[in-house]
């Protein structure tokens, strides 16, 4: 109905508008701090006119469809979209993305090119959630790793040369096995090569050849969501990367992955995902106790809240591979719910490692009184990512356990055990979460370093915060928020998964 | 009457503004919400207040017409299932909004003036409001997954409030204890929950028990599995209620400010289990084998919660398993299926217990002056004894709770314990004469407690330990060394005019033992580094903490009527509970046999009177005032009997000092068992699953290397590569012996 390109705008809006960051007369950092976060706001506001105003959220079909021919040897459109599915990933990179530059003020070094990077990952996070041809999905994919390469090499911690060469290897290699998959696909059957996602979705493949794609998608996706045994880039990477950065590699990149897999391995390859579903499931349920445990084993703060971050992937993996409409919507809102929580804990514990300089629990403690309010919101995202009800994890959890519970493809016993084994990690979870607040906050200790007085956060992060914390409690209070966006797009997947 | 159970929702919601108010206030306008402090209880108290009127007008027409009403709205809509929210008013909620309410609003006026100088005060009542709302969200919620939503939402309170003095390294480990004991019951909870969804398709109440009892009479169920289900629904009752195994956390939990301990501890938060039980009776009376094993955890806990509190030093950990063991009998009279006596002891229990734990408040509040901030010894039983003259009205509260929970008759507890041990002979003998038994050792340890506290002369002074041979307590002070200074200060300086009247009627016999009194510690030192005289008594606390405790102490007298049966009529929760009465099967008749009645009645008192004996005997200290714990000394003259006497009491003390050993067995195996897993799950992480893509960088490494020297361009050492090569081949080829 309406032509007007908001998707491309979207898409193209923050790279563009970064790129014009160089060009910006020399006047310290205030300018460019501003500008770049006057652009996220313009986005974020942007998005939510088009959302709000051109998308109906009733219809699972995919709507603001744009389609530009772009490379016409080999049918390479420029063609993008979005549906109930991606709806809710892009709302989250909007906001993550706005609050981790709003986050990264105190950077000051090579500012510049920063907030470029800053600004490209925005473009390239939004048109991977938006697009709607398999090659441009990929490019869009790569377009993600160079930035989130640049910003940990540069400005990480001590060891970040290492973590950034892990991180490239590893997502790259992954990459290498995203490509063969598209090119597979696309190359598959009729003389032309097709890589528009609507008709590959009807498209039907011979069983063996399916399920080689789907390893293929699979390992790509596994390295990026992350699944065990290929997780060992996160910890490292997070434990390196600046807050902010972190704030978006928890927030978005690990979604990334889960939302390859509903949209590539599901609705692409449906009869290879019911058979590798029950394999999700045992691995889903592994990496939750798998990650809770090893989270408990580490000192470095940032690296429990990675592991943790791993840990609550599990419950996306085996929303996934319960195929059901609740599993599968379950999965979804622990993307966004995870989002917030994961971007939250990452950026307060970069904001306390500011003050306190210490790096390892065990050195830590009693700083609750000097900062109370870095304390209150630490408590209350640590509730939140120990799934405690009225905030959104408990909800996506819970409905991932009915999903689990009413799927009707797994026999009884199975479906016991693992109902346990992921009950267990609920089990795990307040353990290394409180004793992770413990360790920070409780107890009493004189600190006799020179700096021993600290700032309480300013109103620029206690804005932050509780900016994040207030869709937590919507969604816990009213989870209607979000499912309501995908229900239908997630019941159309699943009965073509069905049906076929 | 229509609309009252309309509005009934709003009961949860009614106590809500008070913590969002004071919680945006806190994080956005912390000096301006400081500066309002002592005003903030005033609304808590409100608010809480018209809940109150509310519940007595709901439970008033309860009690006319006994009608149950349910409203249910629809929470989230998917395609294959949908939550609900709801609100269910029946006889167990009146009841348990009654006491909730009640008890919450004589805790409110008491720790408005024993939070005083505290300066976590709004946060403290920030915290007491939010639990009242999710405490009265459990009670009035209608299915399931609602009741699990507030069920975390008491454990978080009681989580926040555990640790509410968070620099005290004691409460941060007693409140991730906590949290985390009552995870593993919620675990238990949530598996059942969906277990239960699983059989039935449903989360409501009276659904659920119809579906089942449908399933049950047309045999189309897995029995084992429904029981499993229903054990599995019974541990989060057990680890709420600090039943047997999962009792640990309650005791610690006593680190938490006193009216914490009184309203979530003893009289809300842990009747949660028994509510959660009362409230699924209906579907576990169908499963014998869960019966029995409530009823058979329920004596484990009697037993075991009353030997255990026979040798506590610390007054609070004492009450703390005094609450534990009648929490047990609760348990028992839930799974003996007299589900009447259980809730009439859940109230008899929470005025008695809610009176004692605010009057252990008191006494620790007057034991702070002389000893210190330190909870090792402000509540340390060792150093009180001979406070009746000093503290006289918190005494009479105090012997008000302790006769009532020995079993006393007009007292509140006698009633109801008296029922729950008539009806254990009907049940099982063995199980009756465990909780006849209990019942003598509650009154010896309620009196054990009772006369270290109040009888004989202040053991501060007398007691001869130097600082040096004692276990060190940490005297840190709470909020850091600027603040403790300036409250230090404050307090003493308000407490000037008290401490002096009340200092006039002691004797001024103690004067001699200064010296002694300076060597206790240096804590003493800082308190006392003024004016030291006026302090060396405990005084009286104000009258907003006595207040309460009057009110308690009325209740504590009155509230057994509820359940006596005047003049041949039904008595008033019989009339009360009708509704849900009729699902169980009744084991007492209609009529009340009075003679029997006094039969056992006559029965527990005597056995109550003889443990109160003993306790006097052992603990009255008639004969001298330097008399401390141990027991051993009193028989030294008994003869040939006393080597196994020792022996007993040696072992019963190390029993109930130890605590069971159950806490050290969980912190080696468990807590052990848990961080070897992190260990080694790291360990594999780092080493291995780490190891083998470093090992490939490495190799990639060496082999990109190695590529390079070989392909370095030197056409000499392509020659000799090429030159070696085929000598070796040559050397096989020629001579094949090799």
């Amino acid at each position: 109905t309406n032509h007007f390109p908001w998707l491309t705008i979207i898409v193209v809006l923050p790279i563009s508008a970064g790129s014009l960051i160089f060009f910006l007369p020399h006047r310290g950092n205030r300018v460019i701090r501003w500008y770049t976060i006057s652009i996220c706001i313009l986005e974020l506001l942007l998005t939510t006119y088009a959302f709000c105003y051109h998308f109906q959220s009733g219809d699972p079909l995919i709507q603001l469809v744009e389609d530009y021919k772009w490379i016409d040897f080999f049918d390479f459109h420029w063609r993008l979209g979005i549906d109930g599915l991606s709806i809710g990933p892009i709302l989250l990179t909007g906001f993550i993305t706005t609050l981790a530059t709003l986050a990264a003020r105190p950077v000051t070094r090579d500012s510049r090119l920063f907030h470029f990077l800053m600004l490209a990952m925005y473009s390239g996070q939004i048109g991977l959630f938006s697009c709607r041809d398999l090659l441009l999905f990929f490019l869009m994919w790569e377009l993600e790793l160079i930035p989130v390469y640049l910003l940990l090499s540069m400005w990480g911690g001590k060891k970040r040369l290492y973590s950034a060469t892990k991180f490239i290897l590893y997502t790259a290699g992954g990459s290498v096995f995203l490509l063969m998959g598209v090119l597979g696909i696309g190359l598959y059957g009729s003389n032309e090569p097709t890589l528009n996602l609507e008709i590959l979705a009807n498209q039907s493949y011979p069983v063996a050849l399916e399920i080689i794609f789907y390893i293929g998608f699979f390992i790509a996706f596994a390295v990026k969501l992350p699944i065990i045994p290929l997780h060992t880039w996160l910890p490292d990477t997070h434990g390196e990367a600046h807050y902010s950065t972190c704030m978006l590699l928890a927030g978005i990149l690990l979604k990334m992955g889960a939302y390859g897999l509903v949209r590539i391995n599901m609705e692409l390859l449906p009869h290879a995902h019911s058979i590798f579903s029950p394999w999700l499931m045992i691995v889903g349920a592994m990496q939750i106790i798998y990650a809770a445990s090893t989270s408990l084993g580490q000192r470095n703060l940032k690296k429990r809240i990675a592991y943790s971050s791993v840990s609550h992937m599990g419950f996306i993996i085996i929303g996934i591979g319960s195929i059901t409409d609740t599993g599968l919507n379950g999965a979804l809102l622990q993307i966004i719910s995870h989002g917030f929580i994961g971007a939250a804990l990452f950026f307060l514990a970069g904001t306390t490692y500011d003050r306190i300089r210490l790096v390892y629990l065990d050195e830590m403690g009693g700083i609750a009184i000097p900062m109370p309010k870095i304390f209150t919101m630490f408590s209350s995202f640590s509730m939140a990512s120990l799934a405690l009800p009225g905030m959104s994890g408990f909800v996506a959890e819970l409905i991932v356990f009915f999903g689990l519970i009413t799927s009707p493809k797994y026999l009884l016993m199975t479906k016991i055990l693992i109902t346990f084994v992921m009950a267990i990690g609920m089990i795990l979870t307040p353990i290394y979460s409180l004793s992770m607040s413990r360790q920070m906050f409780y107890g009493y200790k004189i600190f006799n370093a020179p700096n021993s007085y600290f700032f309480d956060s300013g109103p620029r992060e206690l804005f932050l915060s509780i900016s994040i914390f207030l869709p937590i409690l919507g969604i816990g209070m009213y989870p209607d928020f979000v499912l309501s966006l995908s229900v239908d797009k997630v019941e159309v997947i699943l009965s073509n998964s069905f049906y076929r | 009457m229509e609309q009252t159970y309309q509005y009934a929702w709003i009961i949860p919601f009614v106590p809500l503004p008070v913590p969002m108010l004071i919680g945006v206030g806190l994080l956005l306008f912390p000096t301006a919400t400081k500066n309002l402090r002592r005003m903030w209880a005033f609304p808590s108290i409100l608010l809480l207040s018209i809940v109150m009127i509310f519940s007595i007008n709901l439970s008033i027409q309860q009690i006319n017409s006994s009608s149950i009403y349910q409203y249910i709205w629809s929470w989230t809509i998917n395609n294959d299932f949908s939550l609900e929210f709801g609100y269910l008013i029946d006889p167990l909620t009146s009841i348990m909004s009654m006491l909730i309410t009640t008890v919450g609003i004589m805790v409110l006026i008491y720790s408005d003036n024993y939070m005083a100088h505290d300066q976590g005060y709004l946060r403290f009542f920030a915290y007491m409001s939010f639990f009242s709302t999710s405490m009265l969200g459990l009670v009035t919620s209608s299915n399931l997954i609602q009741i699990y939503i507030f069920w975390e939402l008491v454990g978080m309170c009681s989580y926040l409030l555990i640790g509410f003095w968070f620099t005290r390294p004691l409460a941060a480990n007693a409140c991730q204890k906590a949290f985390v004991t009552n995870r593993v019951g919620d675990f238990g909870l949530l598996l059942g929950i969906l277990g239960f969804y699983w059989i039935t398709g449903s989360f409501e109440f009276r659904d659920l028990f119809e579906i089942l009892n449908n399933l049950f009479y047309n045999n189309e169920v897995n029995s084992s599995f429904v029981t499993l289900c229903a054990a599995l629904l019974f541990t989060g009752a057990v680890a709420k209620s600090a039943q047997f195994p999962l009792h640990v956390w309650l005791p610690d939990a006593m680190e938490g400010p006193t009216p914490i301990s009184a309203l979530i501890h003893a009289a809300t938060m842990v009747a949660a289990g028994i509510f959660l039980v009362a409230r699924l009776l209906p579907l576990f009376i169908v499963i014998p084998y869960i019966m029995n094993l409530i009823s058979l955890i329920g004596i484990i806990t009697v037993l075991l919660g009353a030997t255990l509190a026979l040798a506590q030093k610390d007054i609070k950990r004492g009450l703390a398993y005094s609450t534990m063991s009648q929490l047990g009998y609760m348990m028992l009279a839930l799974g003996m299926g007299s589900y009447r006596s259980a809730l009439f002891h859940l109230i008899t229990h929470a005025y008695s217990k809610a009176l004692l734990f605010l009057g252990s408040g008191s006494i620790i509040h007057s034991m702070e002056t002389i000893v210190g901030y330190s909870p090792d010894k402000s509540q340390n039983m060792v150093l009180m004894g001979g406070l009746t003259k000093h503290i006289p009205i918190t005494q009479i509260s105090f012997l008000l709770g302790t006769l009532s929970l020995c079993g006393i008759p007009p007292l509140a507890c006698f009633w109801s314990k008296d029922e729950i041990l008539n009806d254990s002979w009907l049940y099982s003998t063995i199980f009756a004469i465990i909780a006849w038994t209990t019942a003598g050792l509650t009154a010896f340890y309620m009196f054990r407690i009772y006369l270290l506290t109040f009888e004989g002369h202040l053991n501060v002074h007398f007691q001869n330990y130097s600082g040096k041979q004692n276990t060190p307590f940490y005297s840190i002070s709470l909020w850091g060394k600027g603040g403790s200074k300036r409250i230090n200060k404050n307090f003493r300086l308000l407490r000037m005019n008290n401490s002096k009247s009340s200092s006039f009627f002691s004797k001024k016999t103690y004067r001699s033992h200064e010296n002694v009194r300076k060597r206790v510690g240096p804590f003493i030192n800082i308190v006392h580094f003024e004016n030291k005289k006026s302090y060396s008594y405990p005084y009286e606390s104000d009258n907003t903490m006595l207040f309460p405790l009057l009110v308690l102490g009325i209740f504590t007298l009155f509230v057994g009527s509820l359940g006596i049966p005047f003049n041949q009529q039904l008595d008033i929760l019989t009339k009360w509970l009708t509704p849900s009465i009729n699902l169980l099967h009744q084991k007492l008749n209609d009529s009340i046999d009075w003679y029997e009645f006094l039969k056992d009645a006559i029965f527990s008192v005597s056995i109550a009177y003889f443990g109160i004996f003993i306790a006097s005997f052992l603990y009255k200290p008639i004969y001298s005032s330097f008399k401390n714990f141990d027991l051993i000394n009193l028989f030294v003259k008994t003869g040939p009997k006393r080597s196994l006497w020792d022996k007993i009491l040696n072992s019963l003390y190390n029993w109930s000092y130890n605590r069971a050993y159950i806490d050290a067995f969980y912190t080696t195996s468990l807590t052990g068992a848990v961080r070897g897993l992190a260990q080694l799950t790291n360990f594999f992480d780092r080493r291995v699953i780490d190891g083998i893509t470093n090992g490939v960088g490495v190799m990639s490494f060496f082999v990109g290397e190695g590529i390079k020297y070989v392909g370095g361009g030197r056409i000499s050492s392509y020659l000799f590569f090429y030159l070696s090569c085929v000598s070796i081949f040559l050397l096989v080829f020629y001579f094949p012996v090799f």
